[in-house]
């Protein structure tokens, strides 16, 4: 008897686990977009989070379009399929070429200004996409299709993977990894890296820095774009105020692993969302954010270019 | 230079339109006898659906007089008690509104809140200004009287003049938490239950008291737990429960505080007892946000003081049903019902005083003694300003629809 | 700049004699005074974004510990009953105390994870808040509020022989004179700051955002002096929530003190002109104007025109973030040091900061 309660104890501590690596994981995505931004032009993306916002709207529409005009039914498979694919493609562009207009329009011509200028902005920016999407769908809470399946996997190890587990890590992990080997390898790669580290030096060295920067914001939006489309599948529901929230986790997680820094910031995202979810099952729902602030708050006391910051000198 | 002139000209522009705005409010309203009925209600955000609703039946109770009573014109102020960027009331602006309400010498009726929690804030203030307030929907019991066994002098602390200013249409938690709790014992046949709550003023109070009435009955509560609002999902949560076995899962909330995710998360996890909600889910952004498919799998009850319109099919609640579906093309929700019925015994009173005259109608009002000219049926105030309808409707969403069922 | 100089004296005195106006409205006194109150905060966040130049984004939380203090201390079902003069003491007292004591540890980070500790000390200061019901009564708020103004005093006198006009208030909360004490406050606050800017704690401030290692270098200690000027500054945001739980007469939901809250009075006080007073002052008179007081009226004033049905976009509230947003791109892009700047910023904006963003970025550590 007390063996079978421990057996479930574990399980059950094996499941949150996996709830807050999901979690951290979409975290992580969104997370990737702060911190390549103010990796290159040291800019607090307040944005980032509601084009985030933006991008699951989309793909929500995009599904009632798919519905609506091209098979009537999404019960079979291939339905499904390729609603999945139309999302997964043209959530990502779109988003990405907000990101990159936005900058255009609105960052660019404060690229000599104070900080604080371009994080002002960057609010008026977050502010506006927060209106648009206030009357893209109202302010109510609004169902995403369930498309993906919530079967259990693995029935018999009292872990319960669902499919939509699987289709989580299984979008994150390869995009996180791509982003990982065009950052290393690619000649643009290499030119974001130089002109994080020195937009001066990279300029004279002939880097075309202006499409440096429009590529990270593309990169940036696009990996947003991913996670809002995976986020709608997970959630099931999507809202005009999450940005604010989810932004606000992204953020931390960049800023935990140390901003500026890539795997710092997937680290930094996987930590906050074990953290958070532990912490609802453990300490309670209502103390969860909290303890997400105080231990950023601790590692920052000892650690104070965060995670992997001070180690890893390289930025982007 | 350009800059400079572009600001000049932009800074004008926002002068000049400020300086109008406030000729404007300033010069107008002595034209011709006006009565106003200022109403506050969360105007953005997700109550919207649900407040939508309650100015619609307050329009139509004006609209039966043809906007004109004893010479006076019928004017309706529709004030927001709500801030977009937090999406539901928020206590500064309902402040705002109950003195703009108390100072406009028009204004004769303060119709609001909806939330329990704003109508803390405005009652000191409405009572201060000998104002009447009657709400369609705050129904924390402490708003009008003792709660047993808490002490923090609810009511007298919003009497600060002495006299009773607020008055509500709707029957309050102390009936709803406790009735609900008999239909889960009865009807549900549950032996034990799983208790959550928002925190909220409303959510928390309404969650307790039907703790408390479960512990008489002798169901067990397994437990107790708040959710936060706005956070993006309860699974966490919800499989904290799922080994524990529930019959029944309570939830204190509203639809936007977190209910909709709560049922989308119980059906994702599989938890699969049934889900009890108070009225602050009883409306359709509640399913719309839940999704309707969620509910084929997942059962879901859920309670509101008095009628659903749906079982208002003749006499004078039949016809409000069928002229709101005629003018609104769309269902009323059920608190169209109580912002109708606000507005008529408010409307009734001024057509029995005749004149401008706030202590009059108060007065008036208060005193209502069998009221049936509204839509719920027979009812009058009692002496603490609550109504002595104090029913129960429990229906099962069924379809995307909320469909009544038997209570015991 | 003279004509700026004594615009503000010229403000200060036109609230003052507004209510004896024979058309002035009680209710918009009391917006005002809301105003006067935002305006205490923003000069509170100016000392510390503006003076020493830390980023911080969690004065609401200084700000909602003040509100919440003031109703711990008066309302009716705790035993202290104090008047407002001693909570409101003990609010910015309080307030200052927590501002130094949870910023001296971190002072070592650097810029933005500075930032981003404030955030997160904002957050975690709304949970206790929300979290700790036996002193806050949760979401519920604190209330009624309703102390008198200094001990000894009755909370309900009859004031009404004390009438401004016939339209102004007849008891304490009522104003008239919550309205003038705030105003009057709110003018007692910038001569201090005005003073506090001139003095020898003032110029070392401005040393230290222009050059931390050079001032340090000519004997001043960063750390004492930022954290004097979080002191300060965390102070006046708890004296402001004195004042708005007092206006309020409730502390109202905690979610009032949340994050939005501190993202928009760093926004007032870019907006109005980073470190200059009568710019801060300008920058929340425009937008926390705009947000409490004329988007009301507009939207008032187009349903008795128009009428709305309710819809969204015929109203100004619902169009509110959007014209937010764009007021604030547009004022930095054209003029990114606010409407006043104040002179030594602007002249470094001349200079083309640039080069100064990029030594942050590679004098940091030198460690590596």
């Amino acid at each position: 008897m007390l063996e079978l309660f421990a057996q479930s104890e574990t399980a059950q501590f094996g499941q949150f686990l996996l709830l807050g690596l999901v979690l951290g994981s979409l975290y992580a995505l969104i997370a990737l977009g702060y911190t390549m931004v103010y990796g290159i032009i040291e800019l607090i993306n307040f944005a980032h989070g509601d084009l985030f916002m933006l991008g699951s709207f989309l793909a929500l529409q995009l599904s009632a379009w798919w519905l609506r005009y091209v098979v009537g039914d999404a019960n079979s498979a291939g339905a499904v399929i390729g609603l999945l694919f139309v999302m997964l493609l043209v959530t990502p562009l779109a988003c990405a070429a907000l990101n990159v207009a936005t900058d255009r329009v609105i960052y660019k011509p404060l690229r000599s200004s104070p900080k604080l200028t371009v994080i002002v902005s960057a609010i008026g920016v977050s502010f506006i996409f927060m209106n648009v999407g206030l009357f893209w769908m109202g302010a109510t809470p609004v169902k995403f299709p369930d498309l993906i399946p919530d079967t259990n996997l693995t029935p018999d190890t009292g872990v319960v993977v669902t499919w939509k587990d699987v289709m989580v890590i299984g979008v994150t992990i390869p995009a996180m990894i791509a982003l990982t080997l065009f950052v290393k390898f690619t000649s643009l790669g290499k030119a974001m890296r130089a002109t994080a580290q020195n937009p001066t030096a990279a300029q004279l060295m002939g880097i075309n820095v202006d499409r440096v920067i429009a590529v990270t914001f593309a990169i940036g939006g696009a990996l947003a774009g991913v996670a809002s489309v995976v986020y709608g599948l997970y959630i099931k529901a999507v809202e005009y105020q999450m940005g604010f929230q989810n932004g606000l986790y992204a953020f931390t997680a960049a800023v935990l692993g140390g901003i500026g820094n890539i795997p710092g910031a997937v680290l930094g995202g996987l930590v906050i969302g074990v953290v958070g979810e532990l912490g609802k099952a453990y300490v309670g729902a209502k103390w969860s954010e909290a303890l997400i602030f105080g231990i950023l708050i601790l590692v920052l006391l000892f650690r104070p270019t965060g995670l992997l910051g001070a180690r890893i000198r390289e930025k982007v | 230079m350009d800059r400079r002139k572009f600001l000049s000209v932009a800074g004008g522009g926002v002068g000049a339109v400020a300086a109008g705005g406030l000729l404007l409010t300033s010069g107008c309203g002595k034209k011709e006898n006006v009565l106003k009925i200022a109403s506050s209600l969360p105007r953005t955000g997700s109550a919207q659906g649900q407040t939508d609703t309650i100015v619609n039946g307050i329009k139509m109770a004006i609209d039966d007089y043809n906007g004109e009573i004893a010479g006076m014109k019928i004017h309706h102020q529709d004030m927001d008690d709500a801030t977009a960027a937090q999406g539901q009331w928020d206590a500064g602006k309902e402040a705002d509104n109950a003195r703009e309400a108390a100072n406009d010498k028009d204004v004769m009726v303060f119709i609001g809140p909806y939330n329990s929690g704003a109508a803390k804030v405005s009652m000191p203030l409405l009572n201060e200004a000998g104002l009447l307030q009657i709400s369609p929907a705050a129904t924390w019991p402490g708003l009008t009287k003792k709660v047993p066994g808490l002490d923090n002098g609810e009511p007298d602390i919003y009497r600060k003049s002495g006299k009773i200013t607020f008055c509500r249409v709707c029957p309050t938690d102390d009936t709803q938490g406790p009735l609900t709790a008999e239909f889960v014992a009865k009807v549900l046949k549950a032996k034990t239950v799983y208790i959550l709550d928002d925190k909220e003023l409303y959510g928390a109070g309404i969650a307790g008291l039907f703790h408390k009435k479960c512990d008489e009955l002798g169901i067990k509560v397994l437990g107790h737990e708040n959710i936060v609002p706005k956070q993006s999902n309860y699974q966490a949560t919800i499989r904290g429960i799922m080994p524990l076995k529930p019959d029944v899962l309570y939830l204190g909330a509203t639809s936007q505080s977190g209910a909709p995710q709560i049922a989308i998360d119980m059906k994702g996890l599989g938890l699969n007892c049934p889900l009890v909600v108070p009225d602050g889910c009883y409306e359709k952004a509640f399913i719309d946000g839940a999704g309707a498919d969620t509910f084929k799998t997942l059962t879901c009850y859920a309670t509101i003081g008095s009628k659903d319109p749906s079982q208002l099919t003749s006499g004078p609640g039949g016809d409000f049903v069928k002229k709101y579906k005629e003018k609104y093309k769309n269902d009323p929700e059920a608190y169209a019902l109580y912002g109708y019925e606000a507005a008529k015994v408010f409307l009734e009173a001024v057509k029995k005083v005749g004149t401008k005259d706030r202590a009059a109608l108060l007065k008036t009002v208060l005193e209502t003694k069998d009221f049936d000219k509204g839509v719920l049926g027979k009812w009058s105030f009692n002496n603490d300003g609550d109504t002595t309808l104090q029913d129960l409707t429990i229906s099962k969403i069924v379809d995307g629809k909320f469909s009544p069922v038997p209570r015991s | 700049m003279t004509s700026l100089r004594s615009w503000v004296p010229a403000l200060f005195a036109l609230l003052a004699i507004y209510p004896f106006l024979p058309f002035a409205e009680a209710n918009r006194g009391e917006q005002f005074t809301i105003l006067f109150i935002y305006a205490i905060l923003a000069l509170g966040l100016n000392v510390v974004i503006g003076y020493t130049g830390l980023l911080h984004l969690g004065i609401a939380a200084f700000f909602g510990i003040g509100a919440y203090t003031v109703g711990i201390l008066t309302v009716p079902f705790f035993p202290f009953q104090q008047s407002f003069l001693v909570a409101a003491i003990a609010a910015t007292l309080l307030a200052a105390f927590v501002g130094v004591v949870t910023t001296a540890p971190i002072l070592r980070l650097r810029g933005d994870y500075l930032a981003l500790v404030t955030l997160g000390f904002g957050l975690i200061t709304l949970y206790a808040i929300r979290n700790l019901d036996a002193i806050t009564e949760g979401t519920k708020g604190l209330n009624p509020i309703e102390a008198g103004p200094i001990p000894g005093v009755a909370e309900d006198v009859d004031l009404s022989s004390l009438k401004v006009n016939s339209e102004w208030g007849v008891r304490w909360y009522k104003y008239p004179y919550l309205y003038f004490l705030a105003l009057g406050t709110l003018g007692m606050v910038m001569v201090f700051l005005r003073n506090l800017e001139r003095s020898r704690l003032g110029r070392a401030w401005i040393a230290l955002r222009e050059d931390e290692l050079a001032a340090s270098c000519m004997g001043l200690n960063p750390a004492r002096l930022k954290l004097s000027a979080i002191a300060i500054g965390a102070g006046l945001a708890g004296l402001a929530g004195a004042f708005y739980a007092m206006a309020l007469r409730t502390t109202g939901n905690p979610q009032g003190y949340d994050f939005t809250l501190s993202m928009i009075m760093v926004c007032c006080v870019i907006l109005g002109g980073l470190g200059n007073r009568p710019g801060v002052l300008l920058g929340v008179f425009l937008l926390m104007g705009f947000d409490r007081i004329a988007t009301n009226m507009l939207d008032n004033l187009i349903q008795e025109q128009i009428g709305t049905g309710g819809s969204n976009y015929l109203k100004v509230s619902g169009w509110k973030l959007s014209i937010f947003g764009m007021v604030l791109i547009l004022m930095m892009r054209f003029r990114p040091a606010g409407l006043l700047p104040e002179k030594r910023v602007a002249c470094e904006l001349s200079e083309g900061v640039g080069e100064r963003g990029e030594e942050t970025v590679n004098t940091k550590p030198g460690t590596g």
